[in-house]
C-alpha cells in the first residue's frame, strides 16, 4: 500500500454554522497571513494520520447552502463527511439528519465515515443545543463521533478531521480485507455488508 | 537574490576540488604579461601565514546565528590594498555601513557596501550591527526598496509606478529627522549646529535626487521602456537610496557628536587601549601603492582615484571627522563582539560549479556580459544626465569590452594563419573602445559646480552614446570571426595564464567561465584563500600580523588562483569537508583583495546561489531576524558616497572636490517640502508592492496620494468594501481630515484636495448607498459648503449639489453597473457590431401554434417540442438577466446567506433558478413512464447541456449535469441503457467540465480570460468570498519602530473586491432574442416544480424507487434490525419499506403522497 494516499472529505452543514472558518483554519497554514480560496490547493492538506501520511481534499460548500441540487455532486466526491451545526442553533442540529440521509443514499453505505461537530463551543453562553441531544444523534447514529470545535479558538480542529480520515483507513483496510470483493473501492453500491455490521464505530464522544 | 543585476559584484563560485593540504603561494611562478603596462612586474602574493585555525570552526557550529540587516565596519578591511569598487571581497573603510544579504557559518557576509553599492564578501568581525532607533524606519525602507528591485524585477515597474516605495525613504528620513528634533530648518538644534545643518542639507538634497529619480522612472515606465532603461533606472534609484541611509548615518554620527548624546560619546573617548592602532594601517596602505602607479593607464586610475578619494575626504572633513578617523575602535565594540559572532549561518556542503573553460564558452559569456553591460550603460544615456552611476557604468563598459577582447586575442593567438580577418575586426574594437573612453572622458571632465552630480555635457554624451554603439557593433563582428577561426582550428581550452593577463590588465574582470581549471595551481591556491575565521581575528587585528590586513604588500592578488579563492569562498565545497586540513587557515584575508567589476560576475552569483543555495542560511528573505538593540559605537562620519563608485579609466582627479561639494550643496526647496508633508505612510503594510493593510487615514492618504493616479482597483475597492472597517461618517470625516492635514504641505495641497473631492464626488454619483450612506450625508454637506467651498469653490459647489440630488434620488445617480469596477479592468465583450442582426429564434409555426394551445389550456407541451438550442438560450436570456443585476453589495459579507436578510435578492434568485432548473430536468424525465420515452428526454437534456456550453452559460450546465448526475437520474438502470453512447459520452465530457474535484481546477481554468457573454458558475464565487471572508482576519498587526498597532487587513478586501470584479466582469447580457411566449412556458414549469417545496428532492427520489424498484440482488437481513431508514442495499421488500421510511422522516411526514 502506498505511504501517502488522498482522501476526500466533505464538510456539511447549514449557513452560518462556521463550516468555512472550521475548514480555513484546518487548511490554512498559520504562517500564511493572506489564505487565498481561489487556488487549486486552497482545500488540500497533509495530515499524519497513526504515521500515516495522508492528503485531505476538503470539499466545503459554504456560501452554497441553497444550491441543494449542487449537494449531491459534492457528496458523491466524499468519503468522509463532516457534519457541522452550531451549537447556538437547534436548527443547524436538526438539517444534519436530511444531510446525513442523503449522504446514505447516494453512498449507498449506511456507514459511511461521518463524524459531528458542534461548532462555536466559544459561545457557551449562547448555547441552544443541549449535548446530550447531541449525543443522542450520535447514538442514532451508529455512535458516529461527536466533537465540540470552536474553530476562532482553533480548539478541535484537527481533531476533527484526524478521526474522520482515522474512519475512512480503517474503513479502507476493512475493504481490503474484503477483497474478494471487486467493488471494495470507494462508492462499491455492491458492497457487501456482512462484514461490517457487527464493527461498530467506536466513536468517541469528544468536548473540549 | 535570484535576479542579479550587472551592478553587483556576485561571488564567485569555481570548483575546489582541491588537495588541501598543498600550499598555496605559487602564483608567483604564473608570467603575467599584458597590454597596459599596469602590473607587469611579477607580484609576490603574501606568503601564507601558517598558524592554522582549524578550531575555530568548532566555534563556528556553536553560537545561535542572529541575522541583521546592516552592518557598520568597525575596522577598516582592505585586503589588497586595492579598494576597487568591484572587488569581490568587500572593502571596508571604518564606519561603513553594508547592507547583509546572507551570512556565512565561516563569518563571511555577503553584504553591498552602500557607500558605492558594491556587494561582496566581508568579514562579519570587522563590523558590529548596525541598528540605531531613529535610523530604523529608513534602514527599513532601504531593505524594501532592496527586495522590491533585486528580489523581485517583475514586478518592480508596476510597484514604482505609484511612488508608494519612495514614501518608505520620505517617511524615514521625516522619522529620522523628528527623532532629532531636525525636523525643519528653523529648528533650534539645526540652527545651532552648522555641521548639523550642512549634513541635514545634504540629506535632504539626497532624497529629493531620489524623488527626481523615481520621477523620471515613472515617466519612463508609462512609456515602453526597454529592459535596459529600466534596469539601469532602477539601479539609479538603488544606489540613490543607498546615500540616503548613509548620509542618514551620517547625519545621525554628526548629530552624535555636535548635540551630545554625551553618554555614548563619553564611552568612546573611554578606552584607550586600542588608541593609535588605527590611526595609520599598519599596512602598506593602498595609497602608497597607488601614489606610485599613477602614471599607469586605465588600470591604475581607478585606484588612483580611490586613493585620491580617499584624501579628499580626509581633507574635506572636519577636523572632527579626521580625529574620528584615527579614532580608537569604540569601547563598545567590544561588548559587541558577541553578537558579530553570532551572525553565521549554519551550512550543510555545498557543491561547487564546475567551471568550463572552452574558449568558445568564454567568448560566449564575455560577449553576453559585455552587451549586458554596454546596453545598460546606452540605456542608461538615454535618460541620465548626469549622474554617478553613468561614470561607473562607463567604466564597466569598458572593461567589458576589454574582457571580450582578450579572449579574442587568445582565439587569434591560436590561430594565427587564419585570423587575419579576425585580427582586424579586433583592430576595429580596440579602436573603437579607445573612443568610447576619450568620449567618456571628455563627457565627465568635471565641472566645478556645487551640484549633486557631475556635470553632463550633452554634445559628449551624444558622443559617447555613438562610441558605445560603435563598440558594440565592433563586437559583434568580432564575435562573429572569432567564432568563425574557432570553428576552423576548433575549440580550445584556455590556459591559466590567459585569465591571469585578463586580470591583470582588466582590473581583475572576470566571467562566470573564467577560472582556470589547472588543477595543480588551484589546489595549491585553494588554501591561501580560505576566509579568514572572523572568530579569529583578535579585537584589534593589528596585533595579529596574520590576520590582519597588514600583512600583504600589493598586487599579486590578481594572480587568477587568489581569484578562484576568493570566489569559491563561502560556497567552497572544501569548507565543510577538508576543514581539518587547511593548516594556514585563518591567516589569509590578505589575499582577498582580488577586483572584479560587478558587470561580469552576475551571471556566476546567480548560478553559484542556485547550486549552492544550501550555503546560505540567511537569505535576504530573512530579514524580520530580530534585530538587537546596539549603542551607539562608531561616531566616525561615513565618508562621502562618492569614494567607492568610481573606479579607473578616467582621470577624474577634481571630480572628487565637486562631488563632495554635493554635499554641502543648496537646499533643496522641494525636497525641504517634501519632508515636512505630513504623512502616515508608516502606517501601511506593504508586500510586493500592494498594500495588504494599513490604518484608515494611512489609507486614505494613499487613495488620495498627489504623486500619481490612484490604482483603480485600489479605488473600487475602497468604494466596495470601505463600509467593512468604517462607518461611511468616518470614512467621510477621514477624507476631510486628509484634505485639511495636507494644507500643511502647500506644494502637495493643491492635487491632494482635488483628489478628496474626487472620492467624495465618485462615492456620491455612483457608490452611494442610501440604507448605509444617508448618515453621513449631513456631514458631507457641512464639509462641502465650508471647507471645500473655501478652497475649492467650485467642487464645493457641485458636490453640495451632487449631495442634494443624493436626498432626492431614491439610487444612485449613475447606475452602479455601469461604474463598476470589473468592466474597467478586465476583458471586454467580444465586439460584435451594434448593427449585426440578433440570431433569429429556431422556432417554426408548429411550435409557436403548440405554445399558443397551450397557453389556451388545449396542449401540454415538454421540452422535447422544442430546439435544445433555442431552450438552451432562452434559459440563457431568464439566467443572464438576473446575474447581470446582481449588485456587488449582494456579495459583501456572505449578504446571500439566509440569515443575512433579503439584501442579495438577486444571488438568492440565481441559487433559486438554478435549483428550480435542475428539479425540472428531474421531473420531466421522472413522470414519463416509459423508459424509452425518459431517456429521449435525457438525451434532449443532454443535447440543451451542451448548447448551454456552447453557450458560455455554466451555471445552467451545471444545474443540467448536477440533475442529470444524481442519484434519482443515475440509478435508473433501465432508462441509462436505451441511451446511446454518444450521448453518454457527451454527457461525460459535461461532468468533466464542472466537476468540483480540486477546488474547480477545470472550470476555473475556463473561466481565465474567458471573453463575455459568459455566466460562470455563481456558486465558485460564494465559496470564494465566503472563505476570503472567514479565512482572513480583519485586522492586522503593524509593528512600528517602537510599538505595535493593529490595522484594518486591507488585503482581505482586496481579494473580496477581486473576486466580485471577476464576477462583473461577465455582467454583460448576451445578445440573443427573447421568445416571450417560451419564457412564459418555461417559468410557468419553475414554479409548478418549486411548488413541490422542500420535500422535491424525497418526492424524486421516491418516485425513482417507483419506477425502477431496486433490484433483488441484496439481502435483507439486516431488515428486522433497522428501526431506521435504512434506504439502500436492500432487497425489494425493503424498498417497500425504504420508500415508507423516507415519509417517516419529520419534515415528510404529512407528504405521503408520491407518482
Amino acid at each position: 500500500m502506498r505511504p501517502q494516499r488522498e482522501y476526500h472529505i466533505v464538510v456539511l452543514g447549514a449557513g452560518g454554522v462556521g463550516k468555512s472558518c472550521l475548514t480555513a483554519q484546518f487548511v490554512q497554514n498559520v504562517w500564511i497571513e493572506s489564505y487565498d480560496p481561489t487556488i487549486e490547493d486552497s482545500y488540500r492538506k497533509q495530515i499524519e494520520v497513526d504515521g500515516r501520511q495522508c492528503i485531505l481534499e476538503i470539499l466545503d460548500t459554504a456560501g452554497t447552502e441553497q444550491f441543494t441540487a449542487m449537494r449531491e455532486l459534492y457528496m458523491k466526491q466524499g468519503q468522509g463527511f463532516l457534519l457541522v451545526f452550531s451549537i447556538t442553533s437547534m436548527s443547524s442540529l436538526n438539517e444534519l439528519s436530511e444531510l446525513r440521509e442523503q449522504i446514505i443514499r447516494i453512498k449507498d453505505d449506511e456507514n459511511v465515515p461521518i463524524v459531528i461537530v458542534g461548532n462555536k463551543s466559544d459561545l457557551e453562553e449562547d448555547r441552544a443545543v443541549p449535548r446530550a441531544r447531541a449525543f443522542g444523534l450520535s447514538q442514532k447514529w451508529g455512535n458516529a463521533p461527536y466533537y465540540e470545535t470552536s474553530a476562532r479558538r482553533r480548539a478541535n480542529v484537527n481533531e476533527v478531521f484526524v478521526d474522520l480520515c482515522r474512519q475512512i483507513i480503517r474503513k479502507d483496510s476493512e475493504a481490503a480485507k474484503s477483497s474478494n470483493d471487486p467493488n471494495r473501492k470507494r462508492e462499491g453500491p455492491n458492497r457487501k455488508r456482512d462484514n461490517r455490521r457487527p464493527k461498530n464505530r467506536r466513536g468517541p464522544c469528544v468536548i473540549l | 537574490m535570484e535576479s542579479m543585476k550587472p551592478h553587483i559584484p556576485p561571488l564567485k563560485i569555481s570548483k575546489s576540488n582541491s588537495n588541501l593540504s598543498e600550499s598555496s603561494n605559487d602564483a608567483t611562478s604564473i608570467p603575467i604579461r599584458s597590454y597596459s603596462g599596469w602590473g607587469s612586474s611579477d607580484m609576490t602574493p603574501p606568503l601564507t601565514p601558517q598558524n592554522a585555525q582549524d578550531t575555530n570552526m568548532d566555534q563556528l557550529e556553536a553560537p545561535r546565528p542572529v541575522f541583521h540587516n546592516y552592518l557598520r565596519a568597525f575596522y577598516p578591511f582592505h585586503p589588497a590594498g586595492n579598494v576597487s569598487p568591484s572587488t569581490v571581497t568587500l572593502p571596508l573603510d571604518q564606519g561603513d555601513i553594508i547592507l547583509v544579504h546572507s551570512v556565512h557559518t565561516n563569518g563571511w557576509a555577503d553584504g553591498t557596501l552602500l557607500d558605492s553599492g558594491n556587494r561582496g564578501w566581508l568579514p562579519t568581525n570587522y563590523c558590529e550591527a548596525y541598528d540605531q532607533l531613529p535610523m530604523r524606519p529608513l534602514l527599513k525602507a532601504l531593505t524594501d526598496f532592496w527586495d522590491i528591485i533585486r528580489g523581485n524585477f517583475g514586478s518592480s515597474l508596476k510597484d514604482f509606478g505609484n511612488q508608494d516605495l519612495m514614501r518608505g525613504p520620505i517617511a524615514g528620513v521625516r522619522f529620522l529627522l523628528e527623532k532629532s528634533e531636525c525636523l525643519t530648518r528653523e529648528s533650534a538644534l539645526v540652527r545651532r549646529f552648522e555641521g548639523l545643518r550642512r549634513i541635514r542639507k545634504a540629506l535632504l538634497s539626497d532624497l529629493s535626487s531620489l524623488v527626481k529619480t523615481a520621477k523620471k522612472f515613472q515617466e519612463i515606465a508609462n512609456g515602453l521602456p526597454s529592459e535596459d532603461e529600466v534596469e539601469a533606472i532602477l539601479d539609479e534609484m538603488l544606489l540613490k537610496a543607498f546615500k540616503i541611509v548613509t548620509r542618514g548615518v551620517r547625519f545621525l554620527d554628526v548629530w552624535n557628536e555636535e548635540v551630545g548624546l554625551g553618554r555614548t560619546i563619553a564611552e568612546m573617548d573611554g578606552p584607550n587601549e586600542s588608541s593609535g592602532q588605527y590611526s595609520m594601517p599598519p599596512t602598506p596602505a593602498s595609497e602608497t601603492f597607488n601614489l606610485g602607479e599613477n602614471e599607469g593607464p586605465d588600470r591604475s586610475a581607478s585606484r588612483m582615484l580611490e586613493s585620491r578619494m580617499d584624501h579628499s575626504r580626509m581633507d574635506m572633513s572636519r577636523s572632527s571627522m579626521r580625529t574620528e578617523m584615527v579614532d580608537p575602535r569604540p569601547a563598545s565594540v567590544a561588548t559587541k563582539r558577541v553578537s558579530v559572532s553570532h551572525r553565521m549561518s549554519v551550512s550543510g556542503p555545498s557543491t561547487a560549479i564546475v567551471a568550463q573553460n572552452l574558449a568558445s564558452e568564454r567568448l560566449g559569456t564575455t560577449y553576453d556580459a559585455f552587451l549586458g553591460v554596454l546596453g545598460s550603460f546606452l540605456g542608461f544615456h538615454m535618460q541620465s544626465r548626469s549622474s554617478m552611476e553613468l561614470v561607473v557604468t562607463t567604466q564597466q563598459a569598458v572593461e567589458a569590452c576589454k574582457q571580450l577582447l582578450n579572449v579574442i586575442e587568445v582565439v587569434c593567438e591560436h590561430g594565427t594563419h587564419r585570423s587575419a580577418f579576425l585580427e582586424q575586426a579586433r583592430e576595429l574594437m580596440w579602436e573603437k573602445l579607445s573612443e568610447l573612453v576619450h568620449a567618456a572622458r571628455d563627457v565627465f571632465r568635471p565641472a566645478q559646480m556645487p551640484e549633486d552630480d557631475l556635470f553632463f555635457m550633452v554634445d559628449e554624451g551624444k558622443r559617447l552614446v555613438g562610441a558605445a554603439t560603435d563598440c558594440v557593433r565592433a563586437a559583434g563582428n568580432c564575435l562573429a570571426k572569432a567564432r568563425l577561426v574557432l570553428e576552423q582550428i576548433g575549440d580550445l581550452e584556455l590556459d591559466p595564464e590567459h585569465f591571469e593577463e585578463e586580470r591583470q590588465e582588466l582590473s581583475g574582470v572576470a566571467s562566470p567561465q573564467d577560472e582556470p581549471q589547472t588543477p595543480v595551481e588551484e589546489e595549491r591556491q585553494e588554501l591561501s584563500r580560505l576566509p579568514p575565521p572572523p572568530l579569529q581575528i583578535p579585537s584589534t587585528p593589528a596585533l595579529t600580523d596574520a590576520t590582519t590586513p597588514s600583512s600583504f604588500q600589493s598586487l599579486p592578488a590578481n594572480s587568477p588562483a587568489n581569484i578562484t579563492a576568493i570566489s569559491s569562498l563561502p560556497n567552497s565545497a572544501i569548507l565543510p569537508t577538508h576543514l581539518e586540513n587547511i593548516s594556514s587557515f585563518s591567516s589569509t584575508d590578505s589575499n582577498y583583495r582580488e577586483s572584479h567589476p560587478k558587470s561580469d560576475m552576475s551571471e556566476s552569483f546567480g548560478r553559484g546561489i542556485t547550486s549552492n543555495g544550501s550555503s546560505f542560511t540567511y537569505n535576504s528573505h530573512a530579514r524580520d531576524s530580530e534585530m538587537s538593540g546596539v549603542s551607539q559605537t562608531s561616531t566616525r562620519a561615513t565618508s562621502p558616497d562618492i569614494g567607492g563608485s568610481f573606479q579607473g579609466s578616467f582621470k577624474v582627479h577634481s571630480l572628487k572636490e565637486s562631488l563632495s561639494y554635493s554635499t554641502l550643496a543648496e537646499e533643496n526647496e522641494e525636497t525641504e517640502a517634501n519632508i515636512l508633508e505630513k504623512t502616515f505612510a508608516h502606517e501601511l503594510i506593504y508586500k510586493e508592492g500592494s498594500v495588504m493593510g494599513g490604518s484608515l487615514r494611512a489609507l486614505i492618504e494613499k487613495l488620495t496620494a498627489h504623486q500619481s493616479t490612484p490604482d483603480a482597483m485600489f479605488v473600487s475597492t475602497f468604494y466596495l468594501t470601505f463600509r467593512l472597517f468604517a462607518t461611511p461618517l468616518e470614512f467621510a470625516e477621514a477624507l476631510a481630515e486628509r484634505f485639511d492635514y495636507i494644507g500643511e504641505t502647500p506644494h502637495a495641497a493643491g492635487p491632494v484636495r482635488l483628489r478628496v473631492y474626487n472620492i467624495f464626488k465618485g462615492w456620491l454619483e455612483s457608490h452611494w448607498r442610501h440604507d448605509r450612506d444617508n448618515t453621513a450625508l449631513e456631514f458631507i454637506v457641512d464639509f462641502a459648503s465650508t471647507r471645500l467651498m473655501a478652497d475649492l469653490p467650485t467642487a464645493g459647489m457641485r458636490l453640495l449639489d451632487l449631495a442634494g440630488k443624493v436626498s432626492s434620488v431614491g439610487g444612485p445617480l449613475v447606475p452602479r453597473l455601469i461604474s463598476s469596477m470589473g468592466k474597467t479592468n478586465t476583458s471586454i465583450a467580444q465586439y460584435i457590431h451594434p448593427d449585426t442582426p440578433l440570431p433569429p429564434p429556431i422556432l417554426g409555426k408548429k411550435e409557436h401554434h403548440l405554445l399558443k394551445q397551450w397557453k389556451n389550456g388545449e396542449a401540454s407541451i415538454t421540452i422535447l417540442d422544442f430546439d435544445p438550442l433555442e431552450l438552451a438560450r432562452q434559459l440563457t436570456i431568464k439566467e443572464s438577466r438576473i446575474f447581470c443585476s446582481i449588485l456587488p453589495e449582494e456579495l459583501l459579507n456572505t449578504e446571500w446567506t439566509p440569515k443575512s436578510g433579503s439584501l442579495a435578492v438577486n444571488v438568492r434568485a440565481m441559487s433559486t433558478l438554478s435549483t428550480d432548473l435542475a428539479h425540472l430536468v428531474a421531473d420531466s424525465i421522472l413522470y414519463l413512464e416509459e423508459p424509452k420515452k425518459r431517456a429521449a428526454t435525457i438525451k434532449h437534456w443532454v443535447k440543451i447541456a451542451n448548447k448551454c456550453l456552447e453557450l458560455n452559460n455554466y451555471d445552467s450546465l451545471m444545474a443540467i449535469i448536477c440533475s442529470l448526475n444524481s442519484s434519482m437520474i443515475s440509478r435508473l438502470k433501465k432508462t441509462w441503457d436505451i441511451v446511446s453512447q454518444k450521448t453518454k459520452t457527451v454527457l461525460e465530457q459535461l461532468c468533466g467540465i464542472v466537476d468540483v474535484s480540486r477546488n474547480y481546477a477545470v472550470l476555473r481554468q475556463r473561466l481565465q480570460n474567458h471573453v463575455p457573454p459568459c455566466l460562470p458558475f455563481v456558486g465558485t464565487y460564494l465559496t470564494d468570498l465566503t472563505f476570503v471572508d472567514h479565512g482572513n482576519q480583519s485586522l492586522r498587526t503593524l509593528s512600528t519602530h517602537d510599538s505595535e498597532m493593529t490595522v484594518i487587513n486591507f488585503d482581505k478586501h482586496m481579494k473580496t473586491a477581486r473576486i466580485i470584479s471577476e464576477l462583473q466582469r461577465f455582467q454583460i447580457p448576451y445578445r440573443l432574442t427573447e421568445v416571450p411566449e417560451l419564457q412564459v412556458w418555461m417559468q410557468n414549469e419553475f414554479v409548478r416544480v418549486r411548488s413541490n417545496g422542500e420535500i422535491t428532492t424525497q418526492t424524486f427520489y421516491r418516485r425513482s424507487l417507483v419506477l425502477e424498484p431496486r433490484e433483488a440482488s441484496r439481502s435483507a437481513n439486516n431488515l428486522q434490525s433497522q428501526s431506521e431508514p435504512m434506504p439502500s442495499m436492500l432487497d425489494n421488500a425493503k424498498d417497500k419499506f425504504d420508500f415508507l421510511s423516507w415519509t417517516n422522516h419529520p419534515k415528510a411526514k404529512s407528504v405521503p403522497t408520491h407518482g
